[in-house]
């Protein structure tokens, strides 16, 4: 929903861009470009995410499975083959296309919840593997001394914001395609969509490879960002907290969930002040956000924002 | 297996042969064989139960059958998925509307002008709103399809399986749970494609009156079998679709097609 783009998402696309552009000039510290550049690596999270699953309806539990395969690919060239990073910028979602495709290939044909429950599995299990080969992966101190990409922090914020709109631009103009009119009457109903000739398999699979590929993305930029990989990136938190700011950014929308990711990074630094209380703080906005918006937060202002500047 | 009459199998459009299909304990489709010719509108009446519902699910695909042969304009469809029946020209509405819900109408209808038998027939937006206009929908084109109606959900059930340029469409009771001022418009929606398009058409019905005004040859089924195939008239006095069937259900005999075919009563 939402109809084609008009001249002012593009002007609110620019003005968010303006915002994320200037954001690390007001305090030019490198924790708060640092706190930022993770935002914009759960920003890619959160679009993937939203493409798949957020048009089709098909929940994954296991996001953090192509993260941790982008992460940890990264880890390995660079750190034990010596490759240079920009390198792993392909790599790293060419193989999680490849567990996307391992993944998809047997579960998104059935229906059920077998593809949602295989992907929270699949994380898990790629988490435990990582400690029990852990002469190849460093168990759970993980893979570490990863070579920078670029040598300011500020020069690599801008990279990642760089990443971040290719991803924006790529999954929104999809999204608003063809295809995504396919993805959406997927969530609406797959016998219908059989019916009307469509290849519902085929158009699934395709979704998660695009989404694994973008979250492969955001893994190798975050492990240049760390320049440290470890098991935490498959963890089942990781995923879920993907899925709850995809939720407060409105699903569906892909720039909805990339504005939720950033609110709930920024918002949780902003909480520290709380210390041991801000976990408590987080969780009820989380609650009020959820309870009174249920369609999420930002997606939805801005259709009322958009019917009012009409 | 047996073949058709050699005069049967030459000019049908769809040739079923010895289709089984067993639930369990359940035998729903029993042996059945039959023809349709090109252009024509066919009926499949029968009471609650009969096997008429799993036998559009073998023809389109959605369940497969234990044995037996489906051929559709000269192939077979028996290995084949939906999707894949879809673009051989073999289209079907539910018995239940299932919409695109979330959707609007328009694009409810774009998402059958995008499957590929059909994607590179011109702008599949313009197509959709064709069809929603041949239907009768096309004013409601960009309301959200959560609103329609259970009438209009029918008819745009009907567009949606006609945006795919079928040859054969399989319609699964298109007059339930539709009230009385709805019926004759969509039958004469249905008439009227068939006349237009020379579209043949297989029909699914428990509405007696509209239904034997609409086809011109009935094959009554009866716990999973075939038990007559013929005129209208002449399936509703045959014994054993009487036993079945209209022996409990007050006929008008008024509404009976006459002998040229043409219904009977105004």
């Amino acid at each position: 929903m939402g109809g084609p783009i008009r001249h002012i998402d593009w002007l609110g696309a620019l003005a968010a861009l303006v915002v994320l552009a200037v954001g690390p000039w007001f305090s030019g510290s490198s924790y708060v470009i640092g706190v930022l550049t993770v935002a914009l690596c759960f920003g890619i999270w959160a679009a993937s995410w939203d493409f798949m699953s957020g048009l089709t309806g098909r929940e994954n539990f296991g996001h953090s499975l192509f993260i941790g395969a982008g992460a940890y690919t990264a880890g390995f060239l660079n750190v034990k083959f010596g490759l240079s990073p920009y390198w792993s910028l392909i790599a790293g979602p060419l193989v999680a296309v490849v567990f996307g495709i391992g993944m998809g290939y047997p579960t998104l044909r059935l229906r059920g919840p077998y593809f949602a429950l295989a992907m929270l599995s699949a994380a898990a299990v790629m988490q435990s593997l990582t400690i029990i080969f852990s002469e190849y992966t460093g168990g759970q101190d993980g893979l570490n001394g990863l070579d920078p990409m670029l040598d300011s922090t500020l020069a690599y914020y801008y990279l990642t914001l760089f990443f971040l709109v290719l991803t924006a631009v790529i999954l929104k103009l999809l999204a608003n395609s063809s295809w995504g009119t396919l993805l959406r009457a997927i969530r609406g109903d797959e016998a219908s969509c059989q019916a009307a000739g469509i290849n519902v398999t085929f158009y699934k699979i395709a979704s998660l490879m695009i989404s694994a590929a973008f979250a492969g993305l955001g893994g190798v930029l975050y492990a240049h960002y760390q320049l440290q990989v470890g098991p935490d990136l498959f963890a089942v938190v990781l995923s879920i907290n993907i899925i709850i700011m995809v939720y407060v950014g409105g699903m569906g929308s892909i720039y909805g969930p990339i504005g939720g990711a950033i609110l709930l990074n920024v918002l949780t630094e902003a909480f520290r002040g709380f210390s041991e209380y801000r976990l408590w703080v987080y969780t009820l906005v989380l609650m009020f956000i959820i309870y009174f918006m249920p369609q999420g937060l930002i997606a939805p202002l801005w259709r009322k924002i958009r019917l009012v500047m009409r | 297996m047996a073949k058709d009459p050699a005069g049967d199998a030459v000019n049908a459009i769809l040739a079923v042969e010895g289709l089984n299909k067993r639930f369990g304990g359940l035998h729903a489709v029993k042996n059945v064989s039959f023809a349709v010719g090109p252009g024509t509108i066919t009926g499949v009446l029968g009471p609650n139960g009969a096997g008429k519902t799993t036998v559009f699910n073998l023809l389109t695909g959605f369940i497969s059958a234990d044995s037996g042969t489906i051929e559709f304009d000269g192939q077979k469809l028996d290995r084949l998925v939906p999707h894949q029946i879809v673009n051989c020209g073999l289209a079907r509405t539910f018995q239940l509307a299932r919409p695109f819900l979330g959707m609007s109408v328009l694009e409810n209808v774009e998402v059958a002008c995008l499957a590929p038998r059909v994607r590179h027939e011109g702008k599949p937006r313009l197509r959709a709103q064709t069809l929603l206009d041949q239907v009768g929908l096309g004013g409601k084109s960009e309301f959200l399809v959560d609103v329609l109606p259970y009438g209009d959900l029918r008819r745009l059930e009907i567009a949606r399986a006609l945006a795919t340029r079928p040859k054969l469409l399989l319609l699964d009771e298109p007059f339930a749970g539709l009230g009385s001022n709805e019926i004759k418009p969509l039958a004469d929606l249905i008439r009227s494609l068939h006349r237009a398009e020379r579209l043949t058409i297989l029909i699914i019905e428990h509405k007696l009156r509209e239904f034997m005004q609409l086809v011109a040859e009935v094959i009554a089924m009866d716990f999973g079998e075939v038990v007559a195939v013929g005129s209208p008239s002449m399936i509703v006095r045959h014994p054993r679709v009487v036993e079945a069937y209209i022996g409990n259900v007050e006929l008008d005999p008024s509404t009976l097609p006459g002998p040229d075919g043409r219904n009977g009563a105004a």
